[in-house]
């Protein structure tokens, strides 16, 4: 049917279920709890719900066999970030543990743990920050992966990995060594907090976003099996996921912008006379955010693309996110003042939280050096 | 209107009653009882802190239970936010989302952000057409902000030498005619050398460059195009010889012992080049699909006469094949072709045409046929305020990757930005010379 022969309450796209519930999660018990999470309660029971609902594993291929939609997964991310940052930053390390499981073909990792991790049953993180910059040349590789029967002894210290508890359990990549020298590839896994050899230790106090289950991870001859491995050699599915691995992260940014735009036109009606004086205008700021959104949504129907044009687009608009929450939020405590410089305020948790999303891996100092590297012409060395 | 949530609230009134030095003792024991009949609830806010109260639903910490009308709340309860008294505040009705945007749009300059500093001209290539540009806008105007964006250091230097280095045994060091930070600051513009220009964003005018935004009132886009690379011919084995830095790197890896040395492609490039490094002592094996060298100028016949020049040289020209792979052995490489030939080298060199990257131009939408698409007289693109010149552009969809045609395009350019008379651009039919020294060619 062509959809312009409907009246047009009908022919109008109708707003997926899923950002309605998610919405209703984000604005019921996630706003409650919003400011204890900033303080470092870890919301167990709020992201057992969102994963529930569906909002963590919309980007994965479906029961019914429906692809996955990665920009459906972003707007989810968005709905809870505009109320909680730090529950969204959650929400995108659960949903690439879920990627990291589906995408690596391995049945004891796609079957059973996969549905009980999309259903929020069990809770997952990813690891991936040290070996990400480790790709880009950033820094060298943390883990280190030692062959021994039926699978890997695995050796080294993460300084932060976040959604973690004690039963949790992260994507994480290791530099195989093999009689003491590098092996020249790196293997990646599944990594069990409970796992002998594994232990959590607490990270200094952050400024904010304590509530997200962040932890340095020691490895000490952890042993790790098959029914743990991810991908061996890991590049060439890095290389396969790190597109949408990049794009998902998105939804944090796109969360808070919106949430930041939406408290400077909650004060226009008192503070309009003084606020027209201020940069960074909620008008200006909107429409900046509604074409990088359009921006997003189209890379995010080809999350698979391995070109290297694809994933510098990817980078930029990460990093376009990045620099409009600095801007956003930090002209949304402009404009609301003293109010909302409280401690109760969320609008400079909102600063706290957007400061995160540009300090994270890949940091917008990353995201620059990454796509210099990929733009430089590749030539004989 | 958000409201602040009452977790938050709640815990800033011990802070604020700490402030403050006193206590609360409202009377907790005997509410005040809801008068709620019929009117609909209203909102009051606090004229000092924003603190919106809800009558519907109340102040639970000061002892007002939900449906309190504020009229019934005693005097001397404070904002539970900032502690002034009831007297501070005054009906709120939220304003729709809807009259907030009119009204700020009303009351907004005429100007935007794009525009509230000058941000000047903003030119994307460190090449020649890029200083070009440069040049031509300064000498129409000494104040015009410029900012020169460059993936490279954008040294100065002539191209054209490139293909004539070894015959005139220059030292590469001395190509440069002037580092790129002198001719910032003869021309006073700001360098932004090592940038990768990564996306136009022409609703903000604004640059997204790897060391940050750069907001522009003009663009011109002058980053030139690059080599093409067939699919058979991997990047990381073949050079391709199209700028300074390039040509220096194969330069130090061929050494000064003769090498064997295949180039794909004998159009202009691969002629020069092919020339210039045998006349060097290299040992040249040029292959192209045509049966000539220099076959795009047909009616020139400009092959045969180049071929019998080079007969003392060491160039051994293999026409009519088609690369089929390039593969990497030991230190060396061999390319195979399509019918089975092989050749053994220490280099290889992609020579087989030119084209613009389009990235930069997909992001702003800018019409594209075979390059940036430009209007033929004032090499505007189909975008305001962004022009662009060069090796990068097409007029009617032809390309014309010389030199001569640069100056001239800057000048017309420069007179539009600064609204100086109008310079139209003239395309013209060029004279081409083709630098093979030991047979000189000019090609029509």
């Amino acid at each position: 049917m062509n959809p312009a022969d409907l009246p047009p309450e009908l022919a109008t796209p109708t707003e997926p279920a899923l950002l309605a519930a998610v919405r209703a999660i984000a604005q019921g018990p996630l706003a409650e709890q919003a400011f204890a999470i900033d303080r470092g309660a870890y919301p167990a029971d709020v992201m057992r719900q969102l994963a529930a609902a569906g909002a963590m594993s919309a980007h994965l291929p479906q029961a019914d066999s429906t692809p996955g939609d990665y920009g459906l997964a972003i707007a989810a991310m968005a709905e809870a970030a505009k109320v909680c940052g730090a529950t969204g930053f959650m929400m995108w390390c659960q949903c690439v543990a879920g990627l990291y499981m589906q995408a690596s073909g391995n049945p004891a990792l796609t079957g059973e743990r996969l549905a009980r991790h999309v259903g929020g049953e069990t809770l997952g993180g990813t690891g991936l920050s040290n070996p990400m910059k480790s790709f880009a040349q950033i820094e060298a590789f943390l883990l280190k992966a030692t062959p021994v029967e039926g699978g890997y002894l695995i050796n080294g210290t993460l300084p932060w990995v976040s959604n973690l508890g004690p039963d949790h359990y992260f994507g994480a990549i290791a530099a195989v060594f093999e009689d003491g020298a590098s092996a020249g590839r790196e293997m990646m896994f599944m990594l069990r907090c409970d796992a002998p050899g594994v232990a959590l230790k607490a990270c200094p106090e952050f400024s904010g976003m304590e509530g997200t289950g962040t932890y340095s991870v020691h490895c000490k001859d952890l042993f790790v099996g098959s029914d743990d491995i991810v991908a061996d050699p890991a590049k060439p599915y890095i290389a396969r996921i790190r597109g949408g691995f990049v794009l998902l992260q998105c939804g944090i940014a796109a969360g808070i912008i919106q949430g930041a735009i939406d408290s400077m036109w909650a004060v226009e009606g008192q503070l309009g006379h003084v606020n027209q004086y201020l940069e960074d205008r909620p008008a200006e700021l909107q429409a900046e955010f509604d074409a990088l959104v359009g921006r997003i949504m189209k890379l995010a129907q080809t999350p698979f693309d391995t070109s290297t044009d694809y994933f510098i687009d990817v980078l930029d608009a990460r990093a376009h996110g990045a620099e409009l929450c600095l801007r956003a939020a930090n002209s949304a405590l402009m404009h609301q003042g003293a109010r909302g410089y409280l401690m109760s305020s969320e609008v400079q948790r909102r600063v706290r939280e957007a400061q995160f999303v540009a300090i994270v891996t890949p940091a917008i100092k990353h995201l620059r050096k990454e796509i210099a590297r990929l733009s430089a012409e590749e030539m004989p060395v | 209107m958000t409201q602040p949530s009452r977790q938050p609230a709640s815990a800033s009134v011990g802070a604020l009653s700490h402030i403050y030095g006193e206590v609360r003792d409202l009377p907790l024991a005997a509410p005040i009882t809801p008068v709620a009949v019929g009117q609909p609830f209203r909102q009051y806010i606090c004229d000092a802190c924003g603190y919106i109260y809800d009558e519907a639903v109340g102040d639970a910490d000061s002892g007002l239970a939900a449906g309190t009308r504020f009229e019934d709340i005693p005097d001397d309860w404070y904002c539970p936010l900032c502690g002034v008294t009831k007297s501070d505040f005054e009906l709120y009705e939220a304003p729709s989302i809807d009259a907030l945007r009119a009204q700020a749009s009303r009351s907004a300059p005429v100007w935007n952000a794009a525009t509230r500093h000058q941000a000047g001209v903003v030119i994307v290539g460190g090449g020649r057409a890029g200083w070009q540009m440069a040049e031509a806008l300064r000498a129409l105007d000494a104040t015009l902000p410029i900012t020169l964006v460059s993936a490279c250091a954008a040294d100065v230097y002539d191209k054209p030498l490139l293909s004539i280095a070894m015959a005139r045994q220059m030292d590469l060091a001395r190509l440069v005619k002037e580092t790129g930070a002198d001719a910032a600051r003869c021309l006073n513009l700001r360098l932004l050398a090592h940038t990768d220009a990564v996306r136009i964003c022409p609703d903000t005018r604004t640059l997204r460059t790897t060391r940050g935004n750069l907001r522009y009132d003009h663009l011109v886009l002058a980053h030139g195009a690059q080599a093409a690379l067939p699919p058979a011919l991997p990047a990381a084995l073949c050079w391709r010889i199209n700028h300074l830095g390039a040509y220096q790197r194969l330069r130090a890896a061929l050494g000064e012992a003769g090498k064997d040395v295949v180039i794909v492609g004998a159009g202009l490039i691969g002629s020069e080049l092919a020339n210039d490094l045998a006349l060097g002592g290299h040992r040249i094996t040029l292959l192209d699909v045509m049966t000539q060298p220099l076959a795009r100028w047909p009616s020139e016949q400009a092959g045969a006469p180049l071929l019998a020049a080079w007969q003392d040289l060491p160039i051994l020209f293999k026409g009519g094949v088609q690369v089929a792979s390039v593969e990497k052995l030991g230190t060396r490489y061999r390319v195979t072709t399509a019918c089975g030939q092989r050749f053994a080298a220490d280099q290889v060199i992609a020579a087989a045409g030119l084209a613009t990257p389009p990235r930069l131009a997909q992001s702003a939408g800018l019409a594209w046929n075979h390059g940036i698409a430009v209007e033929p007289q004032g090499l505007q693109t189909s975008v305001e305020r962004i022009h662009a010149l060069g090796d990068c552009i097409t007029v009617n969809g032809q390309a014309s990757r010389f030199i001569e045609p640069i100056a001239r395009q800057a000048r017309s350019i420069a007179a539009a930005i600064t609204g100086a008379a109008s310079v139209p651009y003239e395309a013209k039919p060029n004279v081409v010379r083709v630098k093979t020294t030991t047979h000189p060619l000019t090609l029509h």
